[in-house]
């Protein structure tokens, strides 16, 4: 490395050492001490009480924890169908919005706009929706003389958040119609010339093509619904009898409501551990379905 | 292009020097040069906060002049997570506005200071206090919070629902000029007061166990003790309990599960106008006194039926001037009348505060007798002193005041269960509730498997407890 080469080395690093400070002690310190934490019992009252080194003890007892179990089957239960009816929403509007029509901008704009809205305002919004009485759903239902079902009871609360997450798709909406414009159109015109229909272009050209771009938006939607929490919390604050409890709500209530810090942390690290997994498997099944280039 | 790096450079070096100037600091300006500043901070906000407020005013102005003390009051939200993150970062304020849940739970953690001796200095004894909200401030034989507010659970009920129902009422042989002494009086009650639309949904309740606040305490009314007072060992599964927990299940029974569900969904937020009772949706309900302030804030006609309120009057003249009135809430064990549950908040001196003899100085003054009933008179709640003046008694904004204060002094007034893992225990049965409420459970198993649950995390707390004995880190 030359002198020059040096100075401005130091004086890149100079630049970005913000962030190279705050990532340190906000992020990668915090997640080293929540891994140690995770091997004791401690609940932020250091030095006072100390951590206490217990080993493998807060991992044994959680795999013994029916909340834990309950949590995390919810949490699947909710991704299961949260998970498939976001990808395919969003990505049937991006086609859909992809098309030139007349209004093409507004109708956008309109997809997008719920995504603007605050987590806790939609929360709202949807609870009175959803609710038996006074609802829009229950009293359309009424007017077709069906039988209006609780929402938001415990038979149904589960799917009924999984429908409302499809209400926020605007941000992945508009990473898909990015993502179209990319689709090169020479590969469609000769599709076309060569007598592919609408679909057939579409599931030959438009999706191999468009395949980053999902697998993309799959790896953040496993993220995304693994670590669900405002709005839920909010709408049902985990019931009835914990029918809506999910993974991060009972991580949350260990950490805050019952100070049980190194417990949260074991089960926080379980999280990630998950996560990883299922990430991992996404990026093992991308190299047969995902196309770059 | 070479004026721009000077300018940047100029203007990143003008925004370092504002903030150097006047960015955070610990602001001592309010408190007058050789004063002691307090920082004080509470959960409240609204006219609760205000009424704080006015205390600490007084406080800066009489006794706080005198000893040379400035308390810096804060309202906080999230107030006991930024406690506990003060209290760990080493930077807690003096004093802090906590909920009782959180004595045990945060004197079992260090992060409270205990404040026998202080209390003791300042002749605030055991003797001084109702029993009850003593025993609550108390863990493992130490003190370790004051009471700011208080809150006594009692039975509040509607007496123009009551009068309309008189006849069938009477036709079962109940009175409708008093409230129920019996549970089962009480259930009988209930059932009279209950109304069906023609669709056979409910229009109105008599009661529901599940709308409560206080389902996790209702043992207490079963002759439960729901946990071990010396030990805090959990005793959900105690027959008492199991009766309470069916007679929770029994309300969903009559009403129907998924009638009751429906009903419950529709009713609007305690704090407005749509809360049910207001409403007349729910007849009878459990509440502390601080409901005449919502029932003025939000349904004044309430309190005004003959002529407007006025504090002044006689209280027999002033009751009659409610459309609601209160009562004890009916025991289910006979003999055991006049029970109670006693909520409170409190206030700590939080572990590393920098002034806590300061600090405990402003507690004590909100103990004596004169400022608190002024405090719980603003907030509309009774008082935690065994001693209270007749005026207090009279001129109270909650006409029934007299009632809460009976049955805090009682002989059976309960307050939190002083245990370490209070707040598992409370989510435990709150979840317990709704089960055997929603599902065909047996809540005999149902408290079963919660106690079973409890136990196992009240014996790992222990045994963590005896091996941080063992090796000395506390």
């Amino acid at each position: 490395m030359t002198s020059e080469e040096r100075r401005n080395f130091f004086k890149g690093m100079a630049f970005i050492s913000p962030w190279i400070i705050g990532f340190a002690v906000f992020t990668a310190v915090p997640i080293g001490l929540s891994f140690y934490y995770g091997f004791c019992d401690f609940a932020l009252t250091a030095p006072r009480r100390a951590p206490l080194w217990i080993g493998l003890d807060n991992y044994q007892q959680l795999f013994h924890d029916v909340v834990f179990w309950k949590a995390l089957r919810n949490t699947v239960y909710y991704a299961s169908m949260a998970l498939p009816a976001g990808m395919l929403v969003s990505l049937g509007l991006a086609l859909m919005l992809n098309a030139r029509i007349r209004g093409q901008t507004v109708y956008r704009a309109i997809i997008f706009l719920p995504s603007l809205v605050p987590a806790f305002a939609s929360a709202m919004i949807w609870m009175w929706m959803f609710n038996p009485s006074m609802g829009v759903f229950n009293m359309l239902l009424g007017k077709l003389h069906v039988a209006p079902p609780d929402w938001l009871g415990e038979r149904l609360a589960m799917p009924s958040l999984a429908f409302m997450s499809v209400w926020g798709v605007g941000n992945t909406v508009v990473i898909y119609l990015a993502g179209l414009q990319d689709v090169p159109r020479e590969l469609l015109e000769a599709a076309e010339i060569d007598g592919a229909g609408t679909w057939r272009r579409m599931f030959s050209v438009t999706l191999p093509m468009l395949s980053p771009v999902i697998f993309f938006n799959l790896i953040m939607a496993i993220i995304g619904t693994f670590s669900i929490l405002t709005v839920p919390y909010i709408i049902t604050s985990g019931g009835p009898n914990k029918a809506t409890y999910f993974y991060t709500m009972y991580n949350y209530d260990e950490a805050f409501k019952y100070l049980n810090m190194g417990y949260a942390s074991a089960l926080a690290w379980i999280q990630l551990a998950i996560t990883m997994v299922l990430t991992g498997l996404a990026f093992w099944s991308a190299k047969k379905w995902v196309h770059y280039g | 292009m070479r004026i721009i790096k000077p300018v940047v450079y100029a203007l990143l070096g003008l925004t370092a020097g504002i903030f150097l100037v006047l960015g955070s600091r610990q602001n001592k300006s309010d408190a007058p040069a050789g004063f002691t500043m307090v920082e004080y901070w509470e959960k409240w906000n609204g006219p609760e906060f205000l009424g704080m407020k006015a205390i600490v005013d007084d406080f800066n102005n009489t006794v706080g002049r005198e000893k040379k003390i400035f308390v810096r009051y804060m309202s906080m939200s999230e107030i006991d997570r930024k406690t506990l993150m003060s209290v760990a970062a080493g930077v807690p304020p003096d004093i802090a506005g906590i909920w009782d849940q959180q004595v045990a739970q945060y004197a079992a953690i260090g992060a409270a200071e205990p404040l026998d001796d202080l209390a003791k200095a300042h002749g605030i004894t055991k003797d001084y206090y109702l029993p009850v909200f003593w025993d609550g401030c108390s863990y493992h034989g130490h003190l370790y919070a004051l009471v700011s507010t208080p809150g006594t659970v009692a039975l509040i009920y509607n007496k123009q629902i009551y009068e309309e129902c008189s006849g069938a009422l009477r036709a079962a042989g109940l009175d409708p000029d008093r409230t129920p002494r019996t549970l089962e009086e009480f259930d009988r009650y209930s059932e009279i007061l209950d109304k069906r639309g023609a669709d056979g949904n409910i229009e109105r309740a008599g009661y529901i166990p599940l709308q409560s606040w206080y389902v996790p305490q209702l043992g207490y009314w079963f002759g439960a003790e729901i946990a071990d007072q010396a030990t805090g060992r959990p005793e959900l599964d105690s027959p008492e309990m199991v009766r309470a927990f069916t007679w929770v299940q029994g309300y969903a029974k009559r009403l129907g599960e998924r009638s009751l569900n429906d009903f419950k969904n529709s009713l609007g937020n305690f704090d407005s106008p749509q809360n049910p009772f207001l409403e007349g949706k729910e007849v009878m309900d459990q509440q502390g006194p601080w409901m005449a302030n919502y029932i003025r804030n939000n349904k004044p006609e309430f309190s005004e039926v003959l002529v407007p309120l006025d504090r002044q009057w006689e209280l027999k003249d002033r009751r009659a001037n409610c459309v609601w009135g209160v009562g004890p809430f009916p025991s289910a064990v006979a003999g055991k009348e006049m029970v109670s549950y006693n909520s409170f908040d409190g206030l700590i001196i939080p572990t590393g505060a920098r002034h806590p003899k300061e600090a405990f100085e402003f507690i004590a003054y909100v103990n004596r007798q004169d400022v608190s009933e002024k405090l719980n008179i603003l907030h509309c709640k009774n008082c935690q002193l065994r001693h209270v003046s007749a005026d207090f008694l009279a001129h109270h904004p909650n006409p029934y005041i007299a009632i809460f204060q009976e049955l805090a002094a009682g002989p059976n007034a309960h307050c939190v269960p002083v245990s370490p893992i209070w707040a598992e225990m409370y989510q435990e049965m709150i979840d317990t509730s709704q089960a055997v409420s929603l599902e065909p459970v047996d809540p005999a198993e149902a408290m079963h498997k919660a106690q079973a649950r409890m136990m196992e995390r009240y014996e790992r707390v222990n045994r963590i407890e005896q091996e941080r004995e063992r090796l000395g880190i506390n």
